[in-house]
């Protein structure tokens, strides 16, 4: 039988309740909690920790180690140096696996785009055209060489399971602006689930409404059990609805008797909630309404760019309903189908990132032409970069040493870089870890990360783990 | 753990605790226990257990009353849920409501208790707290097959209430401790619970940083659970540096970390009796002796052994070919590998190691006719895993053989020899010697399993010598052509080569060579060697029949320190080296350390002084012992305190995982410590204490709000009413079941797979819980038995606050959402639920009310009122029974418990 979770500041009844009513709500509940218990007014910043510069986010994960030198960050120091053994001067490693350690230079050809004049390769030609909005992380580094314990910390901070995922923090600290969609959203991709599965979108050891609600876009029903199912035809409209009514009535009957529990009443409510989210829902995800020249922008109308583009654009519709956190991913686990190109940088890049160039592209013009990118936070990240050497017939294997993240859009300065990596993006001269960002994105909701924490088998845990500074040379 | 920045409440009132100068000594948990007597309350009327007389105590001081006790259908329901996890059936209930005596109450709790499936409630509990899943849970999610052997041993270990101490013991250390019982081996798949990152720990190149720092955090999962679950202790929070609230050193932490220094998680096999163990021990311990050739010279040659080489020269009666060692003059591989002519005359095949390949080889033979040629594939410790092929796995494939005959004189003259009746000593599934001469290049020999030990493949020739062929004066020249083509490298890695002119029939035989020549000779000429060499061999050979005549042994994923290799994942021979990490840098290893626990305890020893500490069973074995030790307070107080949690909703103290000076202060520490002592001193019975605990007026009050009480307590922490609970997403799906008449209650064996299971791109399948048949057996049965994915948990129980495995859960959150009403209303389970519910109230009664009447009893174990009667029966005639029967199912009443 459970209780209620454990942490320092239920002990005091009065709270408990509160907080207990609120599980029916979708109110701020975390922090006004957090600030109550440090005697702090909520005051002028919504219950917040300050002034908020963005309302939302949407993270897109390029699963399986996007690599920074054929994207991002240009070195022209690998063309000298291909083929040859590469040496830095430290002990070079390869967790599968890279005979001879041959350096390895990009296949594709860099160009300078903007007013910023940021060097991207080919593999990118739309998103190239947006430079000027995004801020470049290009010393990212990560504690792990390998995808799963890897995308686990890019995703919650730390490298094992059972820690919470950004957006379930996200939805703990700082609610939702909706009762009638989930608070955090995932979209993975068609062809499957990342690295980790649900592990990378989960609440852990916050309550399970934190956890990712998981969209299949590619099934009939992309929210489980928002309907009932076909099979029973007992349930007809009509039932429903009388039915729905009668509950109530009952539940209430019972309450009358047990009218100071309120977590009774809260589930009275839930239902209520649930027969919003049932028309809320299938309107929020129906891209059909639409216009043609909206679906181009996305590459709706190009099979290359079709699914990604119907992500990008549901996440869009997601945000502008008033879910707080939208996470796209691009690639599934597994061998191909995602951006772990161990085989051939120079073909498997390509096909990956077309897939995921103009919807991305399109995505960040929409939110722009409707006013939505100054209030929304789009963050592109993955759980690792690559090695400057090659492997098999010019692939790369998986490094920790540095790569890419960008962000764009609400409080974002665009058009710049922070952080650098050495001359063959082999590791970070000044790394940026996950703590950063996820302390950065924190920041930018209006949350301080260090006093966002929750007791878990004795541990005070964050997002930040014990870590995290905002990165403030990116901000506007 | 805060950062030195933080500014959150906790630090400041940590600060202060500690600048008050609060000594660790002091600390409540770590004190010894106290001898306490219970206290006597003024209204001492009301005491059933001795647990009232603390409970009325604080109560009484406090100016509250307690509450009444809870109406008979409260108070079965109740105490039904709590010890067996399942509703009570309604005849039960009218059974209990109307029994007149006395001790109704108690005889109840006995009943619930002695149930089989209390022990299926309790294994659940058990299976939050060590986070026990059925898949590795990192990004290779395989699954572990073998892991519900553990979850049987919990349900046993409950329902047999075995004692707690020997309950830790087992866990720990059960091999050890308990060699002769199988239980103490599938016990300790309690280490292997957690989740285990295959991709860092086998599929990345051994020794690499990565690799380390994963063994590292391994163990950290195996220290953090056992001391997290068994002594409420938070010791990982000493992994970067020294404890910051605790007296738990980094040297404690990582002392913590050898003991479990020479295991890892795999599958174990178990002998399932303890008469087969202990003969499988003594003949491996034989075959170990003849082995290594040291069964004393008297034994070989005594007349008992004597006898027993008679009758197996009788019954192995086969006469053995005299075979000609050939030693070839060319040995070409089509694919490049370097051939090594070795002593014994066969051709080790090194370097480059292609994909297929094809041997040509030539040989004289000396014999002017042959009837049969024999190919070898010999073991080589420089083979991958010690061949006889050259493939990863040690295995091979030969497609096809020829062998082409000439005379010695004239090479050239060659004619091939018709080849027949093939024969070998192991043929793999599927792979028998008779495909080497199909002609198929597709089928051929091949000998996996049996890796690492010698093959033969012997093929007759046809006809007497070759038809129409000349003689061979002065000896036949053989060319053996042995092609290879499946690639993978299943290549042949030491082959050698035989002719015979021993009349037909020739077979392949397991006797070697050796043993066939001194068969040959008759006994009464034999020396006293030859006859000891034979016994050897007789010896072994009847060694091997009789390991493999026991019975077959089960496999539990559990603490292993012996399993096939895989990659970078090895047996430790011995405990791997463990030192302090500084800041938990992999980079920055500091001194290495030697077992032990934690030195807070006093006259307990926080070094363990081992006899061997290069065996790691000791090492287990102490921290079993230091933990079951009676003079442990952590150990008693800890699960007294789980305990409690479970019946009450909520720990004496709150914090169940953490004892430290960070967690919860006891809300009454005599009654803490007064149960601690009385189930230690009891015999550390679960059964006893579960007794005291739901027998007692604490318990049986009424769970109703009263505003008398909620002005002075609202949090009711102590306990002046029963808390009012919720359902676990078990419980829920199983009173569902209960409730629909459909529930299987048989017990144990592999776990239930409630999805459908399809091949995924790389090692993690591909789990649809939506496609998966509510109607099929499986779906029935307890959810104690369903098979448990770590990252692709049922999302339907997810829903409900289920624990999903990657995490310790000592207590469940508990949410309110719309997507929780959403699953209750439309999950396919529940909706089927309901229609059963309906065609079960249908078959039992006659009318809409009496029907409805039967559903809230099997649902909510009560009758509905005239008002709750109207309004389903409206439901019902307007919308069908089903209907009404979703709407009860989704009750609040029927998720929570009075």
């Amino acid at each position: 039988m459970a209780a209620a979770p454990t942490t320092p500041f239920l002990d005091r009844s009065s709270r408990r309740r509160l907080l207990l009513h609120a599980a029916g709500g979708f109110g701020a509940v975390a922090l006004t909690r957090l600030l109550a218990a440090a005697d702090e007014k909520p005051g002028s910043h919504d219950g917040l920790h300050h002034r908020p510069r963005a309302r939302r986010v949407i993270q897109l994960f390029m699963n399986g180690g996007a690599s920074p030198v054929d994207t991002f960050d240009f070195k022209p120091a690998l063309d000298r140096l291909h083929g040859q053994k590469f040496d830095p001067g430290d002990r070079v490693e390869s967790v599968t696996g890279s005979p001879g350690f041959k350096a390895l230079r990009s296949p594709f050809e860099f160009r300078r785009h903007g007013a910023c004049g940021r060097w991207v390769s080919s593999v990118f030609p739309h998103l190239a055209r947006h430079v000027d909005d995004l801020a470049f992380l290009t010393s990212m580094a990560s504690k792990t060489n390998v995808h799963g314990p890897a995308s686990y910390m890019q995703c919650t901070g730390f490298t094992l399971p059972g820690f919470p995922c950004m957006g379930a923090w996200i939805s703990y600290a700082i609610g939702s602006e909706t009762e009638n969609l989930p608070h955090f959203v995932v979209l993975p991709d068609h062809r499957g689930l990342p690295y980790n599965n649900r592990g990378n979108f989960s609440g852990a050891f916050l309550p399970a409404r934190h956890q990712g609600t998981v969209l299949r876009l590619d099934r009939p029903e992309p929210i489980a059990d928002l309907r009932p199912p076909a099979s029973a035809r007992f349930i007809t409209p009509r039932s429903e609805a009388d039915g729905l009514r009668a509950l109530e009535t009952l539940n209430r009957i019972h309450l009358r008797e047990r009218a100071d529990d309120s977590r009774l009443e809260a589930r009275i409510d839930s239902y209520e909630l649930a027969a919003k989210m049932q028309l809320s829902a299938p309107e929020a995800l129906d891209i059909s309404q639409e216009n043609a020249a909206t679906r181009h922008l996305y590459g709706l109308d190009n099979k290359v760019t079709a699914r990604f583009g119907e992500s990008c654009l549901t996440a869009r519709r997601l945000c502008e309903r008033g879910v707080r956190f939208v996470q796209l991913w691009s690639g599934a686990s597994g061998a191909s189908n995602n951006w772990d190109n161990h085989t051939d940088v120079g073909k498997e890049l390509p096909a990956i990132a077309a897939s995921v160039d103009r919807p991305i592209a399109g995505l960040l013009e929409d939110l722009k032409q409707r006013g939505l990118l100054d209030e929304t936070l789009v963050i592109w990240t993955t759980e690792f970069g690559r090695m400057p050497f090659s492997q098999n017939k010019g692939g790369r294997d998986h490094n920790q040493g540095t790569f890419v993240t960008w962000l764009a859009g609400a409080g974002i300065r665009g058009g710049v870089a922070h952080g650098r990596s050495d001359e063959w993006a082999w590791k970070a001269i000044d790394p940026i870890w996950s703590y950063d960002l996820h302390a950065t994105v924190l920041h930018l909701l209006g949350v301080d990360h260090e006093r966002l924490a929750v007791r878990h088998n004795g541990i005070d845990r964050r997002l930040t783990d014990v870590h995290g500074h905002v990165i403030r040379e990116i901000l506007a | 753990m805060s950062s030195s920045r933080a500014r959150s409440l906790t630090w400041i009132a940590v600060l202060a605790t500690l600048s008050r100068g609060v000594a660790d000594e002091t600390h409540w948990a770590y004190r010894p226990i106290p001898t306490v007597a219970p206290p006597r309350p003024s209204d001492s009327g009301r005491v059933r257990t001795p647990i009232d007389a603390f409970i009325l105590r604080r109560l009484e001081k406090a100016g509250v009353r307690p509450s009444p006790e809870a109406d008979r259908r409260t108070l079965i329901r109740r105490v039904t849920y709590d010890l067996i996890g399942l509703p009570p059936q309604p005849r039960e209930v009218d059974a209990f409501v109307s029994d007149p005596s006395p001790d109704a109450y108690e005889r109840l709790v006995e009943r619930l208790l002695a149930s089989p499936r209390h022990g299926e409630r309790w294994a659940r509990h058990w299976m939050d707290v060590v986070h026990f899943a059925e898949t590795h849970g990192h990004d290779q999610d395989r699954p572990r097959e073998n892991a519900w052997p553990y979850r049987d041993y919990l349900v046993s270990a409950f329902n047999a209430d075995t004692p707690y101490g020997r309950f830790i013991e087992e866990q720990l250390a059960g091999d050890v401790l308990f060699p002769g019982d199988p239980r103490g081996t599938i016990a300790t798949g309690f280490i292997a619970a957690g989740p285990w990152d295959e991709s860092s720990l086998r599929d990345i190149q051994a020794g690499t940083l990565d690799n380390l720092a994963a063994q590292y955090l391994d163990r950290d999962d195996m220290v953090t659970t056992t001391m997290a679950t068994f002594t409420s202790t938070t010791v990982h929070c000493a992994r970067c540096h020294r404890h910051k609230f605790d007296p738990i050193s980094q040297r404690d932490y990582y002392g913590l970390q050898a003991v479990f220094a020479g295991v890892d998680r795999a599958n174990r096999p178990y002998d399932v009796d303890a008469s087969t163990r202990s003969q499988r021990r003594e003949l491996e311990a034989e075959a170990k002796l003849l082995e290594e050739n040291r069964v004393p010279r008297e034994t070989l040659l005594s007349p008992r052994t004597a006898a027993e080489v008679t009758r197996w020269e009788r019954a192995n009666g086969e006469r053995l070919a005299s075979w000609r060692v050939l030693d070839a003059t060319s040995f070409v591989s089509a694919g490049g590998a370097i051939p090594v002519e070795q002593p014994d005359r066969s051709i080790l095949f090194t370097g480059p190691r292609s994909d297929k390949d094809t041997y040509t080889i030539v040989a004289p033979t000396g014999l002017e006719s042959i009837t049969a040629v024999r190919v070898e594939a010999l073991s080589d410790p420089s083979l991958p895993s010690r061949g006889p092929g050259r493939a990863d796995n040690g295995n091979f494939h030969l497609h096809g053989i020829r062998v082409f005959a000439a005379p010695a004189a004239e090479p050239s003259r060659k004619t091939e020899l018709a080849l027949v009746k093939p024969s070998a000593d192991f043929d793999q599934a599927g792979w028998d010697v008779t495909k080497a001469l199909d002609g198929n290049p597709k089928t051929g020999w091949a000998i996996y399993p049996r890796v690492g030990r010698a093959h033969q493949a012997v093929f007759q020739v046809e006809g007497s010598g070759i038809e129409g062929a000349p003689p061979f004066p002065g000896g036949m020249m053989l060319t053996f052509v042995l092609e290879q083509l499946q690639g993978g490298h299943h290549l042949i890695g030491r082959p050698r080569l035989s002719a015979t002119d021993t009349p037909r029939p020739v077979r392949a035989s397991t006797i070697p060579d050796a043993v066939g020549r001194l068969l040959a000779r008759p006994p009464a000429v034999r020396s006293d060697d030859e006859r000891a060499a034979l016994a050897r061999h007789v010896l072994a050979q009847r060694n091997r029949e009789r390991l493999a005549a026991l019975p077959g042994r089960g496999v539990v994923f559990a603490a292993a320190t012996d399993f096939k290799p895989e990659g970078a994942f090895r047996p430790a021979k011995t405990p791997r080296a463990v030192h302090v990490l500084r800041r938990g840098d992999i980079e920055r290893p500091g001194k290495a350390v030697v077992p032990g626990a934690l030195s807070v305890i006093d006259g307990l020893p926080s070094r363990f002084e081992l006899d061997d500490p290069s065996d790691e069973g000791s090492r287990r074995a102490a921290l079993a012992r230091w933990i079951s030790d009676r003079r442990n307070p952590l150990t008693w107080r800890s699960i007294v305190n789980r305990i409690w949690h479970y019946h009450f909703g909520r720990g004496l103290v709150d914090t169940l995982n953490d004892f430290g000076h960070m967690g919860g202060q006891p809300s009454h520490p005599e009654l803490l410590d007064w149960l601690a002592a009385r189930f230690r001193d009891g015999g550390g019975s679960l059964k006893a204490l579960h007794r005291l605990m739901v027998t007692s007026a604490v318990y049986r009050q009424s769970s109703a709000g009263r505003e008398d009480a909620e002005r002075i307590d609202a949090s009711n922490r102590l306990l002046w009413r029963m808390p009012r609970r919720r359902l676990s997403a078990e419980c829920v799906r199983d009173a569902m079941l209960g409730a629909s008449g459909k529930l299987d209650l048989s017990m144990g064996g592999p776990s239930v797979r409630q999805f459908v299971e399809s091949k995924g791109v790389h090692v993690t399948p591909v789990v649809d819980y939506a496609g998966f048949d509510v109607d099929s057996a499986a779906s029935f049965r307890r959810s104690t038995y369903r098979f448990l994915f770590r990252t692709l948990p049922d999302p339907f129980l997810a829903t409900l606050d289920c624990a999903d495995g990657s995490q310790l859960t000592p207590v469940r959150t508990e949410s309110v959402t719309a997507l929780q009403a959403l699953a209750l209303l439309n999950n396919r389970f529940v909706v089927r639920q309901a229609e059963h519910l309906a065609n079960r109230v249908e078959a039992e009664r006659a009318g809409i009310e009496p029907r409805i009447t039967a559903a809230f009893r099997h649902a909510v174990s009560r009758r509905p009122t005239r008002e709750e009667l109207d309004v389903v029966g409206d439901i019902a005639r307007r919308h069908g029974l089903a209907n009404a029967c979703r709407l009860i199912l989704n009750l609040n009443e029927f998720v929570h418990v009075d």
